[in-house]
């Protein structure tokens, strides 16, 4: 059961988390731009410092506006409590800061981000906590390579750059079968196709920057603590069973059990690592979430179109979605669609791409996906460019891919954008063809 | 800490700090199928505050092993053999609805031991519907959803929260897919006792505080209301909470508790 809320998801969207405050009766969430909060005694101080009350201290803990989208995300999700953070980059760092320690060890799907790879790969190498990476379908492969020492197994539902959605309850089945919890990354999903709780993931990772901001004005991330995970149970996890010292020897598990994880963050990352997101950029992702289920239906549907298109156009090699030839866990988990992202070739391989993406007018070339705005990328020289060519290929990534996050402009006029580009491609080719003439 | 009650493995949550037993100790007794953790922000006040904490999980409920008990007065002589396996004294008890009739059993039992008695979001007696036992036998997690959409007042439906970026219905969710809800209310439902020990209290004036809350759904507050006339005492009304008011308004909560107890203890 994952019930954090009763009302339907439309309304949690709207509503949750927030109800007009008693100052001034503030219908929209009020922007609490404000460092920290006078204490109204040096008891109450105390009380509060030492989690004796809930409250606010100083904002790069909490913040007032920061906590609505966390409690809105949270019930959205069906989890018992959410930490948004600075990026979504933060989210994940904190979750395997209060996971591992020097000497653990994660398994992943080799199908990842390029900068979660990087920091998976390299950055959390250099703390002494090593990654396996695998074919996050092949459960096989991923009880292989569960060791002694592994704290969690990692993946996104839809994959970035390649698509594979993970069977997420095979996953968690064969995570849960070692007493390992499964970290979900669900940015590309958004809690409007799918909820990976209700599937068997321990914790829900998004990069709120995307879909669930949909305006491209605000960078932020969300920790979600699925609370379905038991931590003492599964003997691996010190860091939440065993006294903390630095907090009066604080047990978050036995304190505050579902919300464990969520406290020990809380409690550590954000006083330590200060990734804390601003109250200005929760207003602005607040904004966005409140239509997030209404754009998201215009993204499938437009994501649906351009795939058909695509795929009968003559300029283009090769398309690909998660519903194109979709696996039975893929109809089971995104029954509303498997998202908006797409990736396709061009025919004239990688200078083809390029003219491609210098053609268009109305597709925006940049770094960033889930914008209400269609975009485009060429993974390959960007985002994903420090990886060497064969974990390019591990990540599912050509030459010649193209990522297109499919807006929500009016469908034909991606169409006639994505035209002019295929023209410029075409001619890639055509000139290719005379000069080997 | 867990300790031995009844060669069972019992696990008592002591506020954050270790547990002493020449202090006075404040008891936190949970309700329905709930445990420990309905009380985690008020048993580090009292851990803190120079009281020791005795929140224990009863039998079969979240970290405690063993078999659930099915009576409110095998739950008080319970909670009496575990006071004595810890060596505690004088005690202070809270009892969160069902939790509070296992307190008011006990407090007659354990006579000059208590020096005071406070009630949250509960009644002398709470009858529960017959069809809600079935379905808590038959389907747990049903049962556990319209406890707990019945359970949270107005504001924590909408995600409210007193603690920044938590869940209550969420956490409530979770604590009472672990505790066996079924014999919990089916024992509150045969309790008929609470009348009658409410009087012997106040008839040997034991100090008691009575909380409830507003939109209380579960324990209606006139229900509450009457159980503080015949306690002899005050009751205070927390407004806008429901049932679940020591997860609702900790806070709120919290200084009525503190302030009655520091009252006696001064």
């Amino acid at each position: 059961m994952s019930k954090s809320s009763f009302l339907g998801a439309d309304t949690i969207a709207l509503h949750s988390g927030y109800q007009p405050e008693s100052d001034h009766g503030s219908r929209a969430v009020p922007i609490y731009q404000t460092t920290s909060y006078v204490f109204d005694s040096v008891d109450e101080a105390s009380a509060l410092f030492n989690v004796e009350q809930g409250g606010h201290i100083y904002s790069r803990i909490t913040n007032p506006t920061v906590a609505v989208l966390e409690q809105r995300l949270a019930a959205l999700e069906g989890g018992a409590a959410a930490i948004c953070t600075a990026s979504g980059m933060s989210a994940l760092f904190v979750t395997f800061f209060s996971l591992c320690s020097a000497g653990d060890h994660i398994v992943s799907a080799a199908q990842i981000y390029g900068s979660t790879a990087t920091l998976l790969k390299h950055s959390l190498k250099r703390f002494n906590i090593e990654s396996t990476f695998v074919d996050i379908n092949d459960q096989q492969a991923v009880a292989d390579a569960i060791q002694e020492n592994t704290k969690l197994v990692f993946c996104e539902s839809i994959g970035n750059p390649g698509l594979d959605v993970s069977n997420l309850p095979a996953i968690a089945k064969t995570a849960h079968a070692q007493g390992i919890p499964l970290v979900v990354d669900a940015t590309f999903a958004t809690p409007y196709l799918n909820n990976p709780i209700d599937h068997g993931a321990d914790v829900v990772v998004h990069s709120v920057t995307k879909w669930i901001g949909g305006h491209g004005a605000a960078v932020g991330g969300v920790v979600i603590d699925g609370g379905n995970f038991d931590w003492l149970k599964s003997g691996r996890f010190p860091t939440l069973t065993q006294p903390y010292e630095p907090f009066h020897g604080m047990n978050f598990w036995e304190e505050f059990g579902p919300a464990a994880l969520a406290m020990r963050i809380r409690c550590e990352s954000m006083r330590d690592i200060g990734a804390a997101m601003t109250p200005h950029n929760a207003f602005l992702l607040l904004q966005g979430l409140e239509t997030l289920n209404l754009r998201m239906q215009q993204h499938v549907s437009n994501a649906k179109a351009m795939v058909s298109w695509l795929q009968e156009h003559d300029a283009v090699a090769w398309v690909n979605h998660p519903d194109i030839d979709a696996e039975a866990h893929t109809k089971a988990l995104f029954p509303k669609g498997a998202g908006s992202m797409l990736t396709f070739g061009v025919k004239g391989g990688r200078e083809a791409g390029a003219a491609f993406i210098n053609a268009l007018q109305l597709s925006s070339n940049l770094a960033n996906v889930g914008d209400s705005r269609t975009l485009v990328l060429h993974p390959g020289s960007t985002t994903h460019s420090r990886l060497s060519e064969a974990d390019l290929l591990s990540a599912g990534i050509s030459a010649d891919l193209i990522r297109v996050s499919v807006g929500i402009e009016t469908l034909k006029d991606i169409q006639a954008d994505f035209n002019l580009g295929l023209r410029a491609a075409a001619k890639v080719v055509t000139n290719q063809t005379e000069s080997q003439v | 800490m867990y300790i031995q009650v009844d060669n069972t493995n019992t696990f008592i949550a002591t506020g954050g700090k270790p547990f002493d037993a020449n202090l006075t100790t404040v008891v936190l007794l949970h309700g329905s199928g709930t445990d420990h953790r309905t009380w985690a922000l008020q048993a580090r006040w009292f851990a803190f505050h120079g009281f020791s904490v005795f929140a224990p999980d009863f039998p079969a409920h979240s970290l405690s092993e063993g078999e659930a008990l099915t009576s409110i007065e095998a739950m008080s002589a319970w909670l009496i053999r575990a006071l004595d396996a810890a060596d505690v004294g004088e005690v202070h008890l809270i009892g969160h609805s069902q939790g509070f009739l296992v307190a008011l059993e006990a407090a007659v039992l354990l006579g000059d031991r208590v020096k005071s008695v406070t009630a949250l979001a509960t009644a002398s007696a709470i009858p529960v519907n017959p069809a809600l036992v079935e379905m808590a036998q038959n389907k747990p997690s049903a049962a556990a959803e319209m406890m707990l959409q019945w359970g949270f007042g107005n504001q924590h439906q909408y995600g409210v929260s007193a603690v920044p970026g938590m869940q209550p219905i969420g956490i409530g969710a979770r604590i009472m897919a672990s505790n066996p809800l079924a014999i919990d209310l089916a024992a509150c439902n045969a309790y008929i006792g609470g009348s009658q020990k409410a009087e012997q209290l106040a008839s040997v004036n034991c100090p008691s505080c009575v909380i409830l809350s507003e939109q209380d759904r579960m324990t209606p507050k006139r229900e509450g209301l009457k159980l503080a006339q015949t306690l002899n005492t005050k009751a205070h009304v927390v407004k806008g909470m429901g049932h679940m008011l020591p997860m609702e308004a900790p806070k709120e909560s919290l200084n009525i508790m503190k302030s009655f107890i520091l009252s006696i203890e001064k």
